[in-house]
């Protein structure tokens, strides 16, 4: 486990650092800590880490560009801020936690936890998709996707307009950000419920799930009665 | 209603009374010397002069006077009243009426008289017909001023009493100015901001009231007829002197650019009219009166098509005493165009008092929104929370350098506490400050903030926290040298009253770091600066070979 930190404070640093190497134990091979944004920008341009613990201080204009970044990326970002009244935003943008400073081992284990447990959270707060298109980050609102697609370790967006947009981060990373409004149907699909029109049952439990535009996805015959329940 | 009711008997007695005598009188003829004789009512007159000698000062004169429609049974007493130059014995019909001075064939026992002289006439000499006025005359002095005689005949009740009831308004007039200008004069010593608008209308109220004076004296003081010309030339120079202040007064108020070039254009053409129109008095003030009232009248549409507050008020006065003059003789005209725009000026400056209370309002809001800014770097969520966390973290892997942590925050937030009400504390103070904070700021970064000071005056003030600010900017923008070391110099000149405050940041500095005036630190240092010395301050801040440097000159005066 590759895992970059950006924090100014040194002292804050030297907690974080610990305090993941104590929840990680020897499965982190890497911890690299940056001082200032500037530094972990150009650390993130030549290396791919698979967890950002990001001190964002998110009232310049640059933290919010920067957020925009980090969430378009395959891994995910933890912010630690001061500002509490921002999370709110972060969540909006796609990150997988934001811890509140003053913190406590406890407090950064639920973060890091988060890594590991697969499905929507209930308290799911996104509200856009970052995405990398010719060199820029573009926001995609999530009531405008119909489907997402896995594709190796991208995904593809399936928006209402017909229009498909890819996102670096794989389906089961995007599972654990997106709201319970969304399903995973599949192991290559995630769905919104509102996108679903009816589920197809052929012969040999064999299901499919019928959209609202008529187009027809495979559902996994492990998540079909969690899905029956829903659409019911 | 009152009012109304007053301002209508008011001008019902500034109009004739239809109870006037009417008469008619023929131009002056004179003869030089001195004959009892002449004083006789049929005395034929054939070889008069019409035009005085100006070399003689000792003369008769002769003037008819026909009364046309005095009612035979009407006995109220009739006033003779004559405007002439000269010391001279009055005889109304051959009858001698009184005297104006003392008339005497030479210069030493002449006892000047005065140019308006008033005369009761015997009841039976002031019927309807044919009159003579002689006047046996001495002018000694001024011989040369060939003034002739005006006669009028009036109700000697009225002939007294009209022009002090009229004097008695304007004195009323004077004293409203009078007060006026001891208020804005005394406004101007006690400010503290000292605007010449202030004072100039002090002056101008002032110059108003004395004109008003001077104009209507002659009416209560006798003058005599050798120093008539003093008191006009009084009137010409303080008409002159208003009537440059006056437009000079608009020009301030209205924000008039190129203003001394108008005034510059005016002041040439009040001094020709001075030289042209010389010894033409009355001609003169009015001529001034109108440049006045023309270059008031450029500097309001000036306004106007500026849009500038209370132009128009203005505007509407010039034209209303325009409208006066054309219906009011002079005198009056002077009064009522003079009080019409004195009361627009007047209107002005509550307009202007009006906007000073409000920057006043403003600047009392900017103070305690800089008292609250200086409370906030106590609890901004940056400074507080960044602050716990490295404390808490000091206290769970080394409890006695984490008590160490909280004695310098507490030491801090003392401090901040104890300036906070202050606009201006010692600079020991606020160093005390930067030295708790660099404490505070050493557990959390783990850096060695090193604080050296030359030339510090300790008692010295300064606005609260403006260093401080200063300090925080230096710790977040800069890198600390290899050995974890960044340098903190503050030095302090004086010279001839500027003072200098430098702070030098021996550090490398962060990329991108630039001198930005927009900055919420710069900001609060600017806002405090301008509190405690309005524009004589200047804030420098750049990179320098050794680090960063920062620059506050506050400037004498």
């Amino acid at each position: 486990m590759n895992i970059l930190l950006v924090e100014d404070e040194a002292r804050i640093a030297k907690r974080v650092a610990r305090m993941s190497r104590e929840f990680f134990g020897s499965t982190i091979q890497n911890l690299v800590v940056c001082e200032s944004v500037n530094g972990g920008i150009k650390y993130l341009s030549e290396h791919t880490p698979d967890l950002l613990l990001l001190d964002l201080n998110l009232n310049g204009e640059d933290g919010f560009d920067l957020l925009k970044s980090v969430t378009a990326s395959a891994f995910h970002t933890i912010i630690i801020s001061a500002y509490t009244e921002k999370a709110i935003t972060a969540f909006a943008y796609g990150v997988l936690d934001f811890v509140p400073k003053p913190f406590d081992q406890e407090r950064l284990n639920l973060a890091f936890r988060r890594l590991f447990t697969s499905g929507p959270k209930s308290e799911g707060k996104l509200e856009y998709l970052a995405v990398k298109k010719a060199g820029s980050i573009v926001l995609i609102d999530i009531k405008e996707v119909r489907y997402i697609k896995g594709a190796g370790i991208y995904t593809e967006l399936h928006l209402l307009n017909g229009k498909k947009a890819l996102h670096d981060k794989s389906l089961e990373k995007l599972e654990q950000l997106l709201p319970a409004s969304f399903e995973r149907i599949h192991k290559s699909y995630i769905v919104p419920i509102n996108q679903a029109k009816e589920i197809i049952v052929h012969t040999g439990s064999k299901y499919l799930l019928e959209l609202k535009n008529g187009e027809i996805l495979p559902i996994g015959r492990s998540r079909y009665k969690e899905l029956k329940r829903k659409i019911i | 209603m009152v009012k109304f009711r007053f301002l209508f008997f008011l001008t019902l007695f500034l109009s004739s009374c239809k109870q006037d005598l009417h008469y008619e009188y023929t131009d002056a003829v004179y003869k030089n010397g001195d004959d009892l004789n002449w004083a006789k009512k049929n005395y034929d007159t054939s070889g008069w002069e019409k035009e005085r000698d100006p070399k003689t000062a000792v003369f008769w004169s002769r003037v008819n006077v026909r009364i046309t429609n005095r009612d035979p049974k009407d006995s109220i007493s009739v006033g003779l009243g004559i405007h002439s130059f000269g010391s001279f014995d009055v005889y109304w019909d051959g009858v001698f009426v009184g005297k104006n001075g003392e008339f005497a064939k030479d210069k030493i026992h002449e006892v000047p008289g005065t140019e308006m002289s008033d005369f009761l006439l015997p009841d039976s000499l002031a019927r309807s017909g044919l009159h003579t006025l002689a006047l046996r005359t001495a002018q000694h002095f001024n011989t040369g001023e060939l003034r002739g005689v005006d006669v009028k005949l009036q109700y000697y009740k009225a002939l007294i009493q009209r022009p002090l009831v009229a004097t008695s308004y304007m004195n009323l007039m004077a004293g409203a100015f009078l007060v006026a200008a001891f208020y804005y004069f005394l406004l101007y010593i006690n400010s503290s901001r000292k605007e010449l608008d202030v004072l100039i209308f002090g002056i101008i109220c002032l110059l108003f009231f004395a004109l008003l004076g001077v104009e209507h004296v002659k009416f209560y003081i006798t003058i005599p007829y050798s120093h008539f010309y003093t008191r006009l030339e009084i009137v010409g120079w303080l008409t002159f002197a208003i009537s440059l202040l006056v437009p000079f007064y608009f020009t301030i108020q209205f924000y008039f650019k190129k203003k001394f070039w108008l005034l510059g254009l005016q002041l040439l053409i009040l001094i020709w009219i001075y030289i042209d129109n010389f010894r033409h008095y009355d001609w003169t003030a009015m001529l001034f009166s109108y440049t006045m009232w023309f270059f008031s009248l450029i500097i309001v549409v000036n306004a106007l098509f500026r849009n500038v507050k209370g132009a128009w008020v203005v505007f509407v006065g010039l034209l209303m005493s325009a409208v006066a003059s054309a219906f009011i003789v002079y005198d009056f005209f002077l009064f009522i165009c003079y009080t019409l725009i004195v009361l627009s000026m007047l209107y002005l400056h509550t307009i202007r008092a009006k906007l000073l209370e409000k920057e006043h309002q403003s600047s009392l809001i900017l103070s305690s929104r800089l008292k609250l800014e200086l409370l906030k770097k106590n609890i901004q969520p940056h400074f507080i929370k960044n602050t716990l966390t490295s404390m808490i973290d000091w206290i769970e892997e080394s409890p006695k350098d984490g008590i160490v942590f909280i004695q310098a925050l507490a030491k801090e937030f003392d401090i901040l506490n104890q300036i906070g009400e202050e606009t201006l504390i010692p600079v020991a103070k606020e160093i005390a400050l930067c030295k708790a904070h660099l404490k505070v700021m050493q557990f959390r970064k783990e850096i060695n903030y090193v604080w050296e000071q030359s030339g510090i005056d300790e008692l010295d003030l300064i606005p609260p926290a403006i260093i401080h600010t200063i300090l925080e900017n230096g710790i977040t923008h800069s890198m600390p040298s290899i050995d974890k070391i960044i340098t903190f110099k503050l030095s302090f000149e004086k010279q001839r009253g500027n003072k200098q405050y430098k702070l030098l940041t021996i550090a490398r500095n962060r990329e991108n770091r630039i001198e930005k005036k927009t900055g919420t630190g710069f900001q609060y240092i600017a806002a405090r600066l301008t509190e405690s010395y309005g524009d004589q301050w200047t804030f420098e801040s750049q990179a320098v070979p050794e680090g960063w440097l920062t620059c506050i000159k506050i400037h004498a005066g």
